[in-house]
């Protein structure tokens, strides 16, 4: 730690405080100002108990939590042998693993999105193939489905869970393996004794970003599955911009970030190192 | 080694899964026909030629370009006098900063797009591309304070003594020895952050509209209205590309290490 004084500090720091404070803080305090104070009727939670207890708000609050469960469990099955076997090989070959798994989170959402429409829609790939077998005669609907959805948002999420897997897993030395062959344990008991419990880390806080992602993700949603598959993001679009329900907007707004934020002060409490 | 191939089998198919979309998508922007299918029917490539003509794609990918350099550097310029005082100083509120300028990240960016909407467009009657710029600076601001932090982390705070001691005002020593030294960590900075400002659609969703859009925010509308495979020709170009600075982002900044 180098010395300082508080004026150089305040130079160093104002500009970025400035910037959250007024454009970030600002208009989230705003937004949950909003959805309490009701002009003449004052300061009431009217909006919550008439928007919480709508059952159309209720299907799409349980969807969207059991598409972030759903999404997290699939990564962490599919990630788990894919991460230690990366773990596991050459530098070279890392990065070059590590490289293309990073693909999904840096493409346009819209392209990598439109991908599966690629595959799904009514002339796509699953249907022309089908028909092609003479399995079907009309195409399936696949698009504007909930499995849609889940796929989507799976190839989105997995590099989060990859990213996260590995460099827990890279820190397991391979001689902890070795010594725990050596003294008779097969590699699958290895593998659940060892490398599990020694990656748990990495497995926690990759649930954690899989799961707050795939719950707020608004393109996955919108395109795959549309007015038909709604979740709280492409709700949220819809009561704003389509029918121009400021009170129910920020109703959801405030949920999701309430929703957010209790899994990252979950993990700040349970796993304090972490974060 | 049964149990190396069952890892090996399963990163395999993990990769399919990532990758395989991508491939498609490539060779059905070829197709001939005037409604998207696969397999493609016929060879041309005039959605190719389609992408280039339509004149609201160069708009608002101009737009894009425009957003993201802004934003990007106001960031940095931002966000890394902000990471050096994190990392090299310690203070009271010091942990609590720390949050602060990353939960921009952590909040969901539809619900800070929305925010922003409600509280410059209508209530304070702010121009929307200021208020674009504005919401995507914010977003990108933990992005360059992370990164930048990192960077800093790595290097060695005894050379700054060194040149402090030897009579160089602090601000002389950040720019001469600590900014040359990180050169590396700024540039990943830069790069992670103009293409999420480039992607971004929660922020942009509800800080366009007439007359200004950003290229993603573009695509989607297109989408609605058409099903020809321009969106296929055009996703397959933003593909391409940033393949190509992924990779030489791996290569020369190690970037996946920042995601």
């Amino acid at each position: 730690m180098l010395s300082h004084t508080p004026r150089w500090l305040l130079v160093l720091i104002l500009p970025a405080l400035l910037s959250i404070g007024a454009f970030f803080l600002l208009p989230l305090g705003f937004i949950l100002l909003e959805s309490v104070y009701l002009g003449d009727k004052g300061v009431t939670l009217h909006q919550y108990f008439s928007y919480l207890s709508d059952p159309k708000f209720h299907t799409i609050f349980f969807r969207t939590l059991k598409f972030g469960l759903l999404v997290t469990g699939l990564s962490a099955i599919l990630c788990y042998p894919a991460s230690y076997a990366i773990s596991r090989t050459d530098q070279h070959r890392k990065s070059l693993l590590m490289s293309i798994v990073i693909l999904p989170l840096m493409t346009s959402p819209v392209a990598r999105t439109y991908a599966w429409m690629v595959i799904l829609g009514r002339f796509g790939l699953i249907n022309q193939t089908l028909k092609g077998l003479g399995l079907i005669r009309e195409p399936l609907r696949l698009l504007y489905t909930e499995g849609a959805v889940i796929v989507g948002l799976l190839q989105l999420f997995l590099p989060l869970m990859v990213l996260n897997l590995v460099s827990a897993m890279e820190n397991i030395s391979p001689e902890l393996e070795e010594a725990a062959q050596s003294l008779g344990a097969n590699p699958w008991v290895t593998f659940f004794r060892v490398v599990v419990p020694l990656s748990a880390d990495g497995l926690v806080m990759g649930s954690v970003l899989v799961f707050t992602g795939s719950i707020t993700a608004y393109v996955t949603p919108a395109i795959l599955g549309g007015t038909k598959i709604l979740t709280l993001a492409t709700l949220l679009q819809q009561e704003a911009v389509v029918f121009m329900n400021w009170g129910g907007a920020t109703v959801i707004a405030v949920v999701m970030t309430v929703l957010t934020i209790m899994l990252y002060l979950g993990i700040r409490t349970f796993r304090p190192r972490m974060v | 080694m049964k149990s190396s191939r069952f890892y090996l089998a399963v990163l395999v198919v993990l990769y399919l899964f990532l990758l395989g979309p991508f491939l498609l998508i490539f060779v059905a922007s070829f197709g001939s026909e005037p409604i998207m299918t696969f397999p493609p029917k016929g060879f041309s490539l005039r959605w190719f030629v389609k992408v280039f003509t339509v004149r609201m794609f160069l708009d608002s990918f101009l737009t894009s370009l425009w957003i993201g350099l802004a934003s990007t550097l106001s960031a940095l310029v931002i966000g890394v006098p902000a990471a050096y005082a994190l990392v090299r100083y310690s203070f009271p509120g010091r942990s609590i900063l720390e949050v602060l300028f990353a939960s921009p990240a952590v909040i969901p960016g539809l619900v800070l797009g929305f925010s922003l909407l409600r509280f410059f467009v209508l209530i304070g009657n702010f121009p929307i591309q200021l208020g674009l710029y504005v919401g995507h600076t914010v977003i990108l601001l933990p992005y360059t304070v992370r990164v930048v932090s990192a960077a800093l982390r790595n290097l060695d705070p005894s050379i700054e003594e060194a040149a402090v001691s030897l009579g160089a005002h602090r601000v002389r020593s950040f720019f001469l020895v600590v900014l040359p030294n990180i050169r590396a960590g700024v540039m990943a900075a830069f790069i992670l952050a103009f293409i999420t400002s480039f992607n971004n659609v929660p922020i942009s969703l509800f800080l366009t509209g007439p007359g200004i859009a950003t290229l993603p925010i573009q695509m989607l509308i297109y989408m609605e209205y058409y099903f020809d495979p321009t969106i296929a020709a055009l996703s397959s170009i933003l593909i391409v590309i940033t393949v190509l600075i992924v990779q030489g982002a791996e290569r020369g900044l190690g970037i996946s290490q920042y995601v």
